[in-house]
């Protein structure tokens, strides 16, 4: 796994991709992955426990997070939720996380060591079916070029780039 | 049931600090416990499902998909139970040294993960590690700089540090050089102090006196200290071979969960894990982790499930110890994997997961597609011991508060450091007094 470059910005999916909906993280950047790392934008998934995120966005000074969230909204809503000087909302994480640490527990927890980046926006997708099994249900998989692209920008603009890299 | 005698439900629906999500349910009428119910949702049978029909070489990278923490127990248990088949086995060389290195990086990763962040904050008053890291930035950091260890070792050895992918039937895609086996060395020293200190710091936290009596099972390796191979053993005096286990394991659906619950015919509940290992087999231990063991209290067995913390930290020594070793006497194979043809046939293989035996088996055809799998997770053997803790914790602590005892209850289910995520996805605790 790449560490992030110093002062880079960071893009990470979140998800397993045997859990139906869960992957939509990873499918969004799977998405977006060629247009970041043209303008130079680290791209990673994260299909582990949480904490491993921490290593990855390591010395990086701004992170874009995508993950699904399972809050009961109608499925395909795409949240922008900037964590950088505060908490995600406890309803939106944890909730349905097949990971140890969640991505909300690994943000407060980097926060409390000094391991956060400076810029921390999360981007999740509400899913519908989080049961083992592949393939995104329809509305998700409708909304994965809409928050891929919604990614990228705010990765291009956290890197101080156009979104035309 | 009696409408006027009091009845207490404790019922709480996340279960905080466990792989996956899960539920709890207790149900005390009057000052007797009527219910205890470890909740498990999701039929767990998708993997075996999704293996029928594809091909034996497959085994390891499915199945490693089924948890993100132990990824290298499924690959392990498979590529055995697909060599048992096939009538191959690696029991030495610097083959088997390479396994043994992986998985003592799970171990290092799963048990740092549990230790510092998951189990800690019980004994230190926390609710999580995130509270925790604020008063004890020292602990969590340790945490952290353990697990950046188990993650190079998989990193080196399995291709990446989560789902690994150089695991295949018979071997490795690709052996790394003995170069980059000997750079580990220092880093692995540090880790083997780290550990040594976290047996010395989880020695001294407080442990309430409670001692239970699960039969005990893990397997028994001649060579060492149980990780990949090895017969099944049993305080009861169980000693079977790994074809032999649905002799003497069952498993069974039961009402409330969709997990199926696993226990010894004839005997009921068991207990795998680092409870079992160590109860069974700390006479294995390497000098420098049974020594660790011995100045932090342990006796030859540890029956206290609190003190699992403790047992796991020791295993921490155990498993860098044993990577050193290994990456000091490393040789490159002659070839990194050894050749494996199909044949109809049964295999099975059984490896110690961090969190206890992880069985696999496996019907093959003449040209190795999958006709039939089975997977014994190891928190669905452990389920109904779990349950009993939990009851044996509500008649001891009947006249806490629910909150106390809801917290009592979440505590008793972590010391098993259960993976909900290998047997299922959703699992929620609950604690409630109607």
């Amino acid at each position: 796994m790449a560490e992030a470059r110093a002062r880079a910005t960071v893009v990470i999916g979140v998800g397993n991709s045997l859990r139906h909906d869960d992957a939509a993280g990873l499918e969004a950047v799977r998405r977006l992955r060629t247009r970041a790392e043209r303008a130079g934008v680290v791209v990673c998934e994260q299909q582990g426990e949480c904490l491993g995120l921490l290593a990855q966005w390591e010395g990086a000074g701004a992170v874009v997070l995508i993950d699904a969230i399972h809050s009961g909204r109608a499925p395909g809503t795409i949240d922008r939720l900037d964590a950088s000087a505060t908490a995600l909302p406890a309803e939106l994480v944890g909730s349905s996380s097949t990971h140890a640490v969640g991505i909300g527990e690994a943000i407060e927890l980097a926060r409390a060591l000094d391991r956060l980046p400076a810029r921390v926006v999360v981007f999740g997708v509400e899913g519908r079916c989080f049961s083992a099994g592949e393939g995104l249900s329809e509305q998700v998989r409708a909304a994965i070029p809409a928050l891929a692209d919604a990614a990228v920008q705010e990765a291009l603009r956290l890197a101080g780039r156009s979104a035309t890299g | 049931m009696s409408e006027d005698r009091q009845r207490r439900v404790i019922r709480t629906d996340l279960l905080a600090r466990v792989e996956g999500e899960g539920a709890m349910y207790v149900r005390i009428d009057g000052r007797q416990v009527a219910e205890v119910k470890l909740r498990i949702y999701e039929p767990p049978r998708f993997f075996e499902a999704f293996l029928r029909g594809r091909a034996f070489t497959e085994a390891p990278d499915i199945t490693a998909r089924i948890c993100g923490i132990c990824p290298i127990a499924y690959q392990m248990s498979a590529v055995r139970a697909m060599e048992d088949a096939c009538g191959v086995a690696i029991d030495d060389g610097p083959l088997r040294d390479l396994r043994r290195l992986i998985y003592c990086g799970e171990w290092i990763e799963s048990h740092s993960l549990h230790v510092y962040m998951l189990h800690a904050p019980d004994f230190l008053g926390y609710a999580g590690a995130v509270e925790m890291a604020r008063d004890h930035r020292e602990i969590v950091e340790q945490g952290l700089q353990m697990k950046k260890i188990g993650n190079a070792l998989m990193a080196l050895v399995g291709g990446r540090e989560v789902h690994p992918i150089n695991v295949r039937v018979g071997g490795f895609y690709r052996a790394p050089t003995v170069a980059q086996l000997r750079s580990l060395r220092e880093p692995l020293l540090r880790a083997r102090e780290t550990a040594l200190a976290t047996v010395r710091w989880t020695a001294q936290l407080p442990f309430p006196e409670v001692e239970r009596a699960p039969e005990l099972v893990a397997l028994a390796d001649p060579g060492g200290y149980p990780i990949d191979l090895g017969r099944i053993v049993s305080d009861a005096g169980l000693d079977i071979a790994a074809h032999e286990f649905d002799e003497h394991f069952i498993e069974e659906h039961v009402e409330h969960s969709n997990a199926l619950h696993a226990r010894i015919r004839e005997r009921g509940s068991y207990l795998t894990g680092p409870l079992a290992r160590y109860g069974l087999c700390s006479g294995q231990l390497r000098p420098l982790a049974g020594e660790a063991a011995r100045e932090a209290g342990l006796g030859p067995v540890c029956r206290n499930p609190f003190q699992s913390i403790v047992v796991r930290a020791v295993e921490l020594v155990q498993a860098c110890d044993e990577a050193l070793a290994i990456v000091e006497r490393y040789e490159l194979p002659d070839a990194p994997a050894v050749e494996v043809v199909p044949r109809r046939a049964t295999g099975h293989g059984v490896t110690e997961a961090p969190r206890g035996m992880l069985y696999h088996r496996y019907e093959i055809d003449d040209d190795g597609t999958i006709l039939d799998a089975r997977i014994v997770p190891p928190t669905s053997q452990n389920q109904l011991a779990i349950e009993e803790d939990l009851r044996a914790v509500v008649e001891q602590e009947l006249d806490l508060p629910d909150d106390e005892l809801s917290l009592r209850l979440e505590q008793a289910i972590r010391n098993h450091d259960p993976c909900i995520s290998c047997a299922t996805h959703f699992l929620k605790l609950t604690v409630d007094r109607g």
